[in-house]
């Protein structure tokens, strides 16, 4: 006779690099329900930007997320930008594309990683991990710092990229993309890892787009979204197309970020190829004052912030959406009807980010 | 693939660093520890104004500047803000140490007016 039995999945699971619960209802092996439970790194981020200078937040928002730290300066900068009528110079832009793009591309190797390790593959684990060391390395020389790089800053970057940097930054993309080729290629044709992916957690368009999933599992599911069509910083001069995967399972979503690496990569050297020769910032002047909403697309999706200034030093209001946030909706409705086993990799296929989610 | 992995990693010397005997030197431009030339200093606070983690507290009358390695952050903020020169980040690496302790100094004491 079946059995219902709930099953408390995290916070502590060694699947989960960061901690969320999800009550899991099930009936033998099968899901019937997930309740998610979050609140377990809640930082108050957003209230502490509301006590410090408007300037020292961009250090402050960096620290939201430590993979994409770079896109949350930028977005918190940009939004800046427009309050107080600042125009970027194009180097700059083009600067904050290649840390953008350097960015997502470690993140992706990063949760490609993870991923591998969800379904007990640690030497693909491993191989991924070992070709991110080399972007950690470009961020270390060309920014000074390996994870929280601290090189966006009201009115353009901190700091200019040398040509020698430069060229560096290209040769190891080579070495990288070689290497990337051969771990790519187990993990979208390997017969065990097909077996643990193909029509696993499967999410339909229509319901993508009404749960509001973001960034590579609603392009996983069809929908042809990617904020970086927006044209912000430099991305309206190397313009993006949105990799589109149509399955909607656990496979398309690893597909699309695979296919988004070698579009980063690609990016990064036309950013390189056309790098401008202006100056790297503008100062700020006055302070801001108004209502803005700054979009980019972080690895995960698109992410939002809300914010509200009073012509003062500080920030009446900031608001944080993380496309985590976003996901952990669609998340919930994919897995009924899955497995037991196949749980870990299902909420590991929307690359969850629960400290940028609760900030 | 996966085969000429495991031949190649056999054969190779490991990825990692053996940490300690080889300690890695970090690249030209990394912020890594703060460190305050006491001479210079003016003791004018733009330092303390732009630090994120409020890791720099100066007294502007009592001319005394006192910081937290523990709070900083390194992310080169206070270089940025001193005219003067007078803090740097070094390219090192910040090292651990067994007592947490803060660096504190203070400017030449007041000439004391004859009566
Ligand atoms: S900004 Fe420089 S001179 Fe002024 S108090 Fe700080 S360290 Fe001293
Ligand atoms: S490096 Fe940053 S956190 Fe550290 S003392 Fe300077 S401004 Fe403060």
């Amino acid at each position: 006779m079946a059995q219902r039995t709930v099953i408390p999945f995290g916070p502590q699971h060694p699947v989960l690099p960061e901690p969320i619960q999800l009550k899991l209802t099930l009936k033998d092996e099968i899901v019937e329900e997930a309740l998610p439970h979050i609140g377990y790194v809640h930082r108050g981020v957003e209230k502490a930007a509301e006590r410090m200078d408007y300037t020292q937040n961009v250090f402050l928002v960096e620290r939201i997320c430590g993979i994409c730290s770079f896109i949350h300066a930028l977005c918190y900068c940009q939004g800046l930008e427009r309050l107080m009528g600042l125009e970027v110079p194009r180097r700059a832009a083009y600067l904050r594309v290649i840390w953008s793009e350097l960015h997502r591309l470690q993140s992706h190797h990063l949760w490609l990683g993870l991923y591998a390790d969800a379904f007990g593959f640690e030497s693909l684990f491993m191989e991924f991990w070992r070709s991110r060391e080399m972007l950690m390395d470009i961020f270390e020389k060309t920014a000074g710092s390996r994870v929280i790089i601290s090189a966006c800053c009201i009115g353009g970057v901190r700091r200019d990229i040398s040509d020698q940097h430069l060229q560096e930054t290209l040769e190891t993309l080579k070495t990288l993309e070689a290497a990337f080729d051969k771990s790519s290629e187990v993990m979208l044709n390997d017969y065990t890892v097909k077996k643990r992916t193909v029509g696993k957690g499967v999410l339909q368009a229509d319901k993508a787009i009404m749960l509001g999933a973001a960034g590579p599992v609603l392009r996983a599911s069809g929908v042809e979204q990617d904020a970086r069509q927006t044209g912000f910083a430099a991305y309206d001069e190397l313009r993006v197309e949105p990799v589109v995967e149509t399955a909607g399972d656990c496979y398309a979503r690893a597909k699309v970020r695979i296919r988004e690496v070698r579009q980063s990569l690609d990016l990064v050297r036309r950013a390189i190829a056309g790098l401008p020769d202006t100056d790297i910032a503008v100062r700020p002047k006055g302070r801001p004052n108004g209502r803005t909403i700054s979009r980019v697309e972080q690895p995960r999706g698109e992410l939002l912030y809300f914010l509200a200034a009073n012509g003062s030093q500080k920030l009446e209001r900031l608001r944080v959406r993380t496309p985590t946030f976003a996901n952990v909706a669609p998340l919930v409705h994919m897995l009924p009807g899955s497995e037991l086993a196949d749980v870990p990799v299902i909420v590991l296929s929307i690359d969850p980010c629960i400290s940028c989610t609760e900030r | 693939m996966m085969l000429s992995s495991v031949i190649r990693n056999l054969f190779s010397k490991p990825a990692t660093r053996p940490f300690a005997p080889a300690a890695r030197t970090a690249p030209q431009g990394y912020r890594g520890a703060v460190e305050f030339e006491e001479e210079v200093c003016i003791y004018c606070g733009a330092c303390a104004t732009r630090c994120p983690a409020n890791a720099i507290c100066v007294d502007r009358v009592a001319k005394s500047l006192e910081f937290d390695p523990f709070k900083c952050v390194q992310c080169g903020a206070c270089a940025e803000a001193c005219k003067k020169g007078c803090v740097q980040l070094q390219i090192d690496y910040q090292h651990p140490v067994a007592v947490r302790h803060t660096v504190a100094f203070h400017g030449p004491p007041k000439p004391t007016v004859a009566p």
